[in-house]
Formats: structure tokens, sequence, C-alpha cells
């Protein structure tokens, strides 16, 4: 392995504070552009309104841009944030990171939870959040030394093209013989030549005795940071203890964080058995209910769906702890030793795989039509050593398989790549191509939505088919599940605001297969209270995982079971010992409000955050073919005549397909209205002056922002 | 015999899933059980017989994702 080159361009010395109650009072800003650094102080008032994680870095990013500014600009920031939770031992999950930064797939705000050390060695090291501006001239590492007090700048020479190559020589150079007690954000080349770029923030395996990663996979993060030329963040800190966050009250700590583990540990084993198989337990559950994606979002089942789920990497998986986090008894990252890519750089190389979990099980997998457990590996190695997101590289690769198999394009645009559905060679060449920035590939990493509108520029495709197959809202390609059968999962996609991704709302069982919310208003409380609570764990820097993957055993006979109110509970006390802010399960849905919200408003202020945002394709209503309408006849047709009182007698599919539409369609809106009413929205879906008031959010600009938007109430 | 957590319940010849959770308070609540550790869905919950001494685990999936 080559030496290492780095050449310190300037180093701030500053002193670290002491923990108080979850917070370092401080945050570090670190401009790239010119070598400058600087440390914020923290407010109360921050705290109160923003608590931390999500919340600081929607703060920052917020007065660092404005409406104008562009991902590619020196002006966008991004933000790095652990929460006040974030580096707590024992309790499961609580080791997350947020990343925050303006997104080049949706021009707006792009949020991503991640696990692995960095947020936590951040905070312990002195920092709440970090934000990272300017556009360096040449490659540069920052590293946040909180042992010695130290930032440094090194202009950063030779190092790895990949995520893996980068992270493996810097925690070795920097962690010595402790490796554990550093943690290295990084991206690959992918990242530089896509717009779905993501970051690998690492933890250290001590019994496997190398470095592990997690990814913030979503909304282009790692381009962001490719762009910057930062090559690679890197956080020390040594120290890891229960009185770390220097919490108000230890002995509930203790108490809350104990029943927590000691319930997962009974109860993982009876239940998901997430610590030995990860996520891949969805697999065949979605195929069973008709809600794994297949062939770019057209089906929800396929018959060899058996091959690729739990059963599969139950045996390829190496046993052993996989927790990102200390002390996370859910521990459920799990990886394959010793595999050998049968392509690309890494070709015939022994490599650990940190994965797949069952986003890119079925995003590079089933939704591909590839059902070989090993190529989805491969592809998910790849997709994280070019530094790429597996879901949007699945959800893109998937279009453009729909569009050569439908005539939109050929083998003269793919370069002569037969891109059918199933080819596994065709997949991996194209993650190849996009790490190079070459080839069809080059395009395929520009993401769904500009491929829409190149494909129809220039190659005449029809602009209607493919907005209604492409699987992208607000720019960001869909995560993998079916909404077709689910409304308010529609809703969860469609009003997310972000983008199409799972983590704001999953009500798919809910709603479809337990029938919890058969109204709209239903729905609409739903995707009120989901989305607010899903929130407040990125606002603490914790994970969702172990909230209600795993359940008390005794919850079906509570009276809200969806909402594992007993988990909720402790996480209030979980909250309450660590801050000293007394709350209640509802306090933490009010707590949420605020920031939420406030996302929403910064959507409004960079052009979007509007009701005709808040759109997804028709695939992810209902059949846009008649080959789907045919593949589920039996449920289409019911659906029209027993819930709608359509007479489909004589009618053709294609008539029954337009008919179905309009009425999707309509209940689609109909929910609109019904979930803006809820969090207290206009009509055209911007948070009205007396809920932005009631939240205590109605800032100066925030206020002059709404009138310019026509909300004057 | 069958066991469903920590019970113990006759097994009959033929018997389904969806036969063993009529049996069971609530039953109907449930989407997903494991049989022998492998997962059973609603859908096939009226085929899918369950073999003598089989383990059972209700699985109180609601909300993950």
């Amino acid at each position: 392995m080559k030496a290492l080159n780095l050449n310190q361009i300037k180093t701030l010395e500053y002193k670290r504070p002491e923990i108080d109650r979850g917070y370092a009072n401080q945050t570090l800003h670190v401009n790239v552009s010119n070598a400058d650094m600087a440390i914020k102080p923290v407010s109360e008032e921050m705290k109160r309104t923003f608590v931390g994680g999500k919340g600081f870095d929607l703060w920052l990013l917020w007065q660092a841009v404005s409406a104008e500014t562009g991902w590619q600009d020196p002006e966008n920031t991004i933000c790095i944030a652990s929460g006040p939770m974030g580096g707590t031992p024992s309790y499961p999950g609580s080791g997350k990171s947020i990343v925050t930064a303006l997104s080049p797939l949706t021009g707006s705000v792009i949020d991503s939870n991640v696990g692995g050390y960095f947020g936590p060695y951040l905070k312990f090291s002195g920092f709440d959040a970090m934000e990272i501006q300017g556009n360096a001239d040449t490659e540069v590492v920052i590293y946040i030394d909180g042992v010695s007090e130290k930032v440094s700048i090194y202009e950063a020479k030779d190092l790895p093209a990949d995520s893996y190559g980068t992270s493996t020589m810097l925690s070795r150079h920097f962690g010595g013989d402790k490796p554990r007690g550093v943690s290295v954000v990084s991206t690959g080349s992918g990242a530089k030549h896509t717009l779905m770029g993501c970051l690998n923030f690492t933890w250290y395996d001590p019994k496997r005795k190398h470095v592990r990663y997690k990814q913030a996979g979503r909304g282009g993060l790692g381009t962001v940071f490719a762009h910057k030329n930062v090559k690679a963040i890197v956080a020390r800190w040594e120290n890891v203890t229960m009185d770390g966050n220097r919490p108000a009250d230890k002995d509930t700590l203790k108490t809350v964080a104990k029943c927590y583990s000691k319930e997962i540990v009974t109860l993982d084993p009876k239940q998901n058995e997430m610590a030995k198989v990860g996520t891949t337990h969805l697999v065949p559950i979605m195929n069973d209910f008709d809600l794994l994606p297949t062939h770019n979002f057209k089906f929800g089942q396929h018959k060899m769906a058996g091959l690729i789920g739990k059963e599969a990497y139950k045996d390829i998986f190496d046993p052993g702890f996989d927790g990102c986090w200390m002390g996370c008894t859910v521990a459920c990252s799990h990886g394959i030793k010793n595999f050998i890519p049968l392509t690309g750089p890494y070709k015939g190389q022994t490599v650990f795989v940190d994965g797949p979990e069952y986003e890119t099980i079925a995003g590079c997998g089933s939704n591909l039509g590839i059902f070989d457990p090993f190529t989805i590996a491969e592809l998910n190695f790849y997709c994280d050593a070019y530094g790429m997101d597996t879901i949007s590289v699945g959800t893109s690769i998937g279009f453009v398989m729909e569009c050569f198999e439908n005539g939109v394009i050929d083998k003269t645009h793919t370069g002569g790549m037969d891109i059918k559905f199933g080819n596994r060679d065709a997949a991996l060449e194209l993650v190849h191509q996009m790490g190079r920035g070459e080839g069809f590939g080059a395009i395929v990493g520009q993401g769904v939505r500009k491929m829409k509108s190149e494909f129809v520029s220039r190659y005449h495709a029809d602009a209607a088919f493919l907005n209604d197959i492409g699987m992208e809202s607000k720019g960001l390609e869909f995560s993998e599940y079916m909404t077709k059968e689910s409304l308010a999962q529609q809703g969860g996609y469609g009003m997310a605001l972000k983008g199409p991704q799972h983590d704001e709302a999953w009500l798919i069982f809910l709603d479809m297969v337990h029938n919890y919310m058969p109204t709209f208003e239903q729905k609409a409380e739903a995707l009120h209270w989901f989305p607010m609570f899903r929130t407040w764990f990125s606002l603490c820097g914790l994970c969702k995982l172990p909230w209600n993957d795993i359940v008390p055993e005794d919850n079906k006979d509570t009276e809200e079971p969806a909402k594992v109110m007993k988990h909720v509970s402790w996480y209030a006390q979980y909250f309450s010992a660590v801050t000293g802010r007394k709350a209640k399960p509802d306090d933490l849905i009010a707590i949420s409000e605020k920031v939420y919200n406030f996302q929403r408003i910064f959507n409004l202020k960079m052009g979007f955050g509007k009701r005709s945002q808040d759109v997804i394709p028709y695939r992810a209503m209902g059949p846009v073919t008649e080959e789907e309408y045919e593949s589920r006849q039996e449920r289409y047709d019911g659906q029209l005549t027993d819930e709608h009182g359509v007479d489909i007698e004589g009618k053709s599919t294609a008539e029954k397909v337009a008919t179905l539409r309009k009425l999707r369609e309509e209940k689609y809106e109909t929910l609109k209205d019904a979930v803006y009413a809820r969090r207290g929205w206009s009509p055209d879906g911007i948070p009205t002056l007396k809920t932005v008031k009631r939240l205590g959010i109605d800032f100066p600009d925030v206020v002059e922002l709404l009138a310019q938007n026509g909300v004057t109430e | 015999m069958i066991r469903l957590d920590d019970d113990h319940l006759p097994w009959r010849d033929g018997m389904t899933v969806a036969d063993l959770l009529a049996l069971v308070p609530d039953g109907h609540q449930y989407a997903v059980i494991k049989v022998n550790g492998r997962y059973v869905s609603r859908p096939v919950f009226k085929k899918y017989m369950i073999p003598d001494n089989a383990e059972i685990r209700l699985i109180p999936m609601i909300a993950g994702g």
C-alpha cells in the first residue's frame, strides 16, 4: 500500500468543552475554499427549537444558503450532526449521524440518517454539528482530533479513488494502534461522476479487525462532498461511556436503557431475528403481500424472490456482532466475508461486503429482475466503493431496463449493451460505468428525472409514458416498496419532505394489510403522527429500527398498537434523562413538528414545498399498462365494480385502466387535502402563519417567505 | 403436538395456519407467522399445512420499514 501523502494546510487548536446533558453547546464551521475554521455557539433557543441532529443541520443550512443557491455553489453546506442522545452506549440505536445539504437530484434540502461512529465522535470532540462550506481547489482531508483538541485541514494527494481504500488508509494512519478510536466519512469516484453519490461512515469491527461502513445514501450527499473536493473527514475520540453525554439523570438512563436492551435481546430472536439476518427478513414478506418491487415497480411479486431473502443471506452473512454503534442489541449491519467480485477493479480479490440490506436487495435485485444473491452483493459492494446510493442506482437502472424493453432506447444508446431485465452483467457494467463516469452509465447516473427529460428531447420518447414509469418524485428515486394498493403509503412517499423515502412514513402494513386507517381522516392522522415521530429520531441522533421492528409481546393489546406506545414512552424517558427536558410521549411529537414544518418551509424557500411538488408517478398509484392490469385483473375488476360501482361489462382493458386511473388520482388529491388540513397547512401545502406561530418558528424571514407565497393567516 | 410461542397445542393432520389462528385469541391480527423458522404470510395462511411438532412464532409485525 502506498504511503499517505497529506500536507497540512491549517490547524485550529481549541479547548474542548465538557458535554452537558447531551450537548457540546458549539458547532464547527469549516470553509474549504479558504481553509477558514470557526467555532460557533449553540444557544438555548436553538436547542429548544431544533433539538439537535437534523434540526441543527437545517438551521445551519438555512442560514448558509439563499433561494438562489445551487448544489454546486460554494455556499451549499454539508451539515453533519449527532443529537443529544447520540453516543449513548447501551441504549439500542444511539449512534446515528444526520447529514443535510442541498441535493443535486432535487435542488432542495436532503437529509440522511446514517450509522457508524462519526457523529458521536464529533460531539465528544466538542461539536454538536459541523458545517463544510466552500469548494476546495485541491482534494482535502479534514481531521477533527478530539483527544488532542485540534482540527486540521490537509491537502490530500494520491489517496485511492474508491471510498473503501480511502477509509482504510485513513483509519490506519489516524487510528494507529487504536483503530476503533477513529471514524472516517468519505465517498468515491462514482460520487464525482453521478448525481447520486453517497457518503460512507465507518465503524471499526474489533472482532474482524477491519473497518466497516454505513451509508448516508439518499439524495446525492456524496456528490456534493466530492464536488467540494473533500476527500474525507476523520474524527478521533477514544473514551465512550454512559457518562459521555453527562446525562441529567444517569440512574433513569441506565434503567430505561437496560429495559430496552433486554427486551430486544429477548424478543428479536422470536420475531424478526435482525441480529442474525438484518432486514433481509422483509424480502419474502414483501413478496408474499405483492409489495416487493420487481421490473421497475411493475409488479410486487416474483416466483424467484425466495432466492434473495432471509433464507439465502442467513447462510451467506458472516455470523458475529454487527452493531454499527457500541452496545446496540439490534445489531443489524451484517456483511459477507471472503467475497470475491467477478468484475471491476476488485475482480478476483477477497473483500468484505457490508450488506446487503432489504433496500439494496430489492433495488439492485428484484427490481432489476436479478435473483442471484451474489450479484446483488457485488452490486452492493461496488456502489459502496464508488460512493453511490444503492436505492437510486437500482431504481434508475430499473427505469432504463424498462425503457430498453419498450424500445424507448436501444443498443445504439447503451453502447451495445442488452439491458433487459435480469441481465446481471449489464447491471454490473452500468455500475462500473457510473463509477468511471463513462458510457451509458454516465447518463444513468444523472437519475430518473434527468433521464426522462433527456430521452424525450434526444430520442423523442413519449413523455407521458416516461412520467408514468419513471419512479421519482421531487427528483429523488423511490425507495423499494410497492404502493399501488396503499393510498396512505402513496401519501407517505408523495408528501415526504425530501422525496420518496420511507423513513418518514411506512404505512403499507398498517393501511393495506391491517386496514387500520380506512378513512381519509385516519390516513391523514397517520400521515401526521408517523412522520413527526420518525423525524424525532433524527433530531436526537437515534435509529428508528428498535422502536417498531421489535415490539413488546403485549403490544397488540394496547389502545394504539401501531404506535408501539410502550417504546415511545421509554423514548420520552430517555430524552428527559439525557437532556433534563421533561417530556411525555405527546411532547415528542410537538418537538418534531417544529422541525418538520421548518423543513417544509425550507423547501418553499428553494422553490419547492407546494402541492404541485407532492406528486408521484402513476406507476406508484396503479397499473400503467394493460399488462400490469391483466396480471391482477381479478383485483382491479373487483375494485372497479365493488368499491366504485363501475359497470365494466364490455369494457376493454385500456378503458378499465383509464377508469381506475381517474378514480385513484382523485383519491390521492383528496388525501392531500386531508393531510394538509391535519398538518395545519394551506390547501396549497404551505404551513399557515397560524401554524408557524403555534410552533414558535415564526422567524421574520419565515413570515416574509410565507407572505411572498400568499400565506398571511 | 405443536408449540405456539410458549404454549403447546394439539396437532391434527391437514391443519393449516388459518386453522391454527382460528384457535388463537386475536388470531386475525397476525399477518405473518414463523413456522419452524420460516415466514408464512397471510396470503397463504389457508393453504399452508403445519407439520407435526412444528414450532410456531406469532410475529406482531405491524409498522416496520
